[in-house]
């Protein structure tokens, strides 16, 4: 008996021995899966406009405080921008200075904190924004000393300061939250409480006009109840003014990028040309301003507007939005189609608390918290890479190339409908109509489907046209046969009938 | 049966199509009507209008296949119409209208017969048409409804025996009614609701104490 149970107890010492190594071998497989998911949902919206998860875009890759650069740590950081050379510059605003990090944002190359003025050694007050040109010069909004300055070389260079013109009024408070310059030298400049739109600054820095002002809308609805309201009413009433822009970007050509709070969560962004027009294309859906307002306690988590307070622009005509109230960052191509969305609140490592501003590096997405003083970057994954690889080809005009990686889109988010569409349109120019209309069709392009079964059709009648008349020409021709046989029939009746009665 | 489905009555369930006024008038008045056949025209709409929410060529579809209930779409149809007839048949009483309740059943069916009889080709033609192409399905669908809606004033003017004012009057007065209806059914559902409720925690008191 005693023996019996020692090897039973044997056995279950080396069962348990067993299974601890198999343990053992699928844990680290198993904590790599964990590394893998994100700290945040990873969704587009479809056709219908409904939610479908897709397989992460990007992921939390390192957060900088700056304590790590030696520097301290950052203090209400509320501006970024990547230079030319990818360099990263950082409007650390509670700390008054500008950080200028290295490209692999390891290494500090400067702490702008005090500069030459004129002879005279002077300081920033509250900088909200930071913008670099092409040849290294740094606009800085110093907005508490209500000014915008460029800076070269450790010496202003530039100052833009208490801007006289006739439609600024008396008492203008000019104070500058963002600040961005195109290539022919304008300083584009958002200030607080700037309804008209964003103010126009030439090389000399004096005042031009507004650009891009966004019109207010008021719905016939409202217009009928401010009529039939007294002057009171009307007084306490909501206000019909702009939303204000919030933030800037420029890309190579000279358009402006402005992002802007809109309560309908319809176009939370602008494409401005020089003229200060909108050329903005939103896409099949018309929609571009992040998530699209739901409703219902199911979708709790994604209804009500967005609140975009940035932009950046990607290159390749695409550029991301950043949205202050779910943390979200949301990506479009240049034709207005949502790429996909990533990012969101929490306390987890690489999500946000209160997320300010967005800068796009190469392939890494930079944004940064105020809350948390961090600086976070986002790494593509292959998923990202694949997206940002097409959509490049095509805005390059490589439809025929990029369908190889929406294949390959495809293979890791069958759901995809910009994959399903770009594959069906290369098909179209292709001539495989057939090909072309099942893909189209699986990507929701109702014009270019509709261009495919008009051919396919065509060909199916030419192909066809000879038997289907020949069948028509002999159909015709054997009821009249047939007719004219039976009226003879008749006929002969009648006169046998008539001979019989004549008999 | 038989009576129901004569060759007669069939007649002129398809002559409204063409001779509306006489047609309703003999419906009326000589008992050529089919409540039978009226209702196997609501259903043949009910089915037609689902197929054609999921059938019509992707080219015009602008349905969601995924919010498609198909049972619940196809039994609203028996629902409106009947809040309509009941409706009608309530305020025609009070407005000295020769119809009777099963004259009103039978106009509210045959006067779907165009729509249903239109329905069928136009998903079918749907799906060999382009976009610059979907006018005519669109035109398929409007005639279809229009002749419908024509039907249905024709009907309830003839068999009720009414001018053209009086019978527009009665189909306003008919839709308050309808709202009338659903309003009270509501409150008496949730009424039914809070009696049940009350009765089911009287059931789980008794219950959980003993």
């Amino acid at each position: 008996m005693q023996a019996v149970y020692a090897t039973q107890k044997k056995k279950t010492i080396v069962t348990v021995l067993v299974l601890t190594v198999l343990i053992m071998t699928l844990l680290p497989l198993q904590a790599a899966k964990a590394a893998d998911s994100v700290p945040y949902d990873t969704y587009t919206y479809d056709y219908w406009e409904t939610i479908i998860f897709t397989p992460a875009p990007y992921i939390p890759g390192e957060t900088i405080s700056g304590v790590s650069l030696g520097v301290g740590a950052l203090n209400d950081p509320q501006g970024i921008y990547v230079a030319s050379d990818d360099s990263v510059y950082i409007a650390d605003t509670g700390n008054n200075r500008i950080l200028v990090l290295e490209q692999d944002l390891k290494t500090v190359r400067d702490v702008i904190v005090t500069f030459d003025n004129n002879g005279t050694t002077d300081s920033f007050n509250k900088p909200r924004g930071v913008m670099v040109t092409g040849d290294g010069t740094i606009y800085v909004a110093d907005t508490e000393n209500r000014r915008v300055i460029a800076l070269a070389g450790g010496k202003v260079v530039k100052t833009i300061e208490n801007p006289q013109a006739e439609i600024l009024g008396e008492n203008f408070d000019f104070v500058p939250l963002k600040v961005t310059v195109d290539y022919a030298g304008r300083v584009f400049v958002i200030a607080r409480d700037m309804f008209q739109g964003i103010m126009t600054f030439g090389e000399d820095g004096e005042f031009i006009g507004f650009y891009g002002t966004i019109n207010v809308t008021i719905t016939l609805w409202e217009r009928f109840w401010r009529a039939l309201s007294t002057q009171e009413q009307r007084a306490r009433g909501r206000l019909f003014i702009p939303t204000v822009f919030t933030g800037l970007d420029v890309d190579p050509a000279g358009f402006v990028y402005a992002s802007n709070i809109d309560g309908d969560g319809k176009q939370a962004v602008r494409r401005l040309n020089p003229k200060g027009e909108d050329v903005l294309r939103k896409g099949s859906n018309e929609h571009v301003g992040g998530d699209i307002a739901l409703f219902g306690s199911s979708a709790s988590a994604y209804s009500g507007p967005s609140n975009i307070i940035d932009v950046a622009y990607r290159g390749n005509g695409m550029y991301s939005l950043l949205d202050s109230r779910r943390g979200r960052i949301f990506t479009y191509d240049y034709e207005g189609n949502l790429l996909y969305i990533f990012g969101g609140m929490g306390q987890l490592a690489g999500t946000f608390r209160q997320p300010t501003a967005i800068a796009a590096q190469k392939d890494r997405v930079l944004a940064l918290d105020a809350v948390r003083n961090e600086l976070i970057t986002f790494e593509e994954t292959l998923y990202g890479e694949l997206i940002n690889e097409a959509v490049a080809l095509r805005y390059g005009g490589d439809e025929a190339q990029a369908v190889e990686v929406w294949q390959q889109v495809l293979r890791l988010n069958e759901n995809f409908e910009l994959a399903n569409a770009g594959i069906g349109k290369a098909y179209l120019t292709a001539g495989e109509n057939e090909l072309a209309m099942e893909y189209l069709k699986k990507g929701m392009d109702k014009q270019n489907y509709s261009i495919a079964f008009k051919r396919w059709r065509n060909d199916i009648l030419k192909e066809n046209i000879g038997w289907i008349l020949t069948a028509a020409l002999c159909t015709i021709t054997a009821f009249t046969v047939v007719r004219v046989v039976l009226k003879k029939r008749k006929g002969s009746v009648q006169d046998e009938g008539g001979d019989v009665f004549d008999a | 049966m038989r009576k129901y489905f004569s060759r007669e009555r069939t007649q002129y369930m398809f002559g409204v199509l063409s001779r509306p006024i006489d047609s309703f008038y003999e419906i009326r008045y000589r008992d050529k009507g089919s409540i039978p056949l009226a209702v196997i025209c609501v259903l043949c709409l009910a089915v037609l209008f689902t197929v054609n929410r999921v059938f019509a060529g992707f080219t015009v579809n602008e349905v969601n296949p995924l919010m498609i209930d198909g049972i619940a779409e196809m039994s609203s149809f028996f629902v409106l119409l009947g809040l309509f007839c009941v409706g009608n048949w309530a305020v025609t009483c009070l407005m000295e209208g020769e119809g009777r309740m099963r004259d009103i059943i039978t106009v509210a069916g045959y006067a779907m017969l165009p729509i249903t009889l239109i329905l069928g080709p136009a998903t079918l033609i749907s799906n060999f048409i382009s976009i610059e192409e979907a006018a005519i399905y669109q035109i398929l669908l409007i005639i279809g409804i229009a002749w419908t809606a024509v039907l249905l004033l024709i009907g309830i003017m003839t068999v009720h025996n009414y001018t053209l004012a009086k019978a527009l009057i009665t189909l306003l007065l008919t839709f308050l009614t309808v709202l009338i209806l659903v309003f009270i059914s509501v409150l008496v559902l949730d009424l039914l609701n809070q009696i049940y409720g009350f009765f089911y925690s009287i059931y789980t008191e008794i219950i959980f104490r003993f």
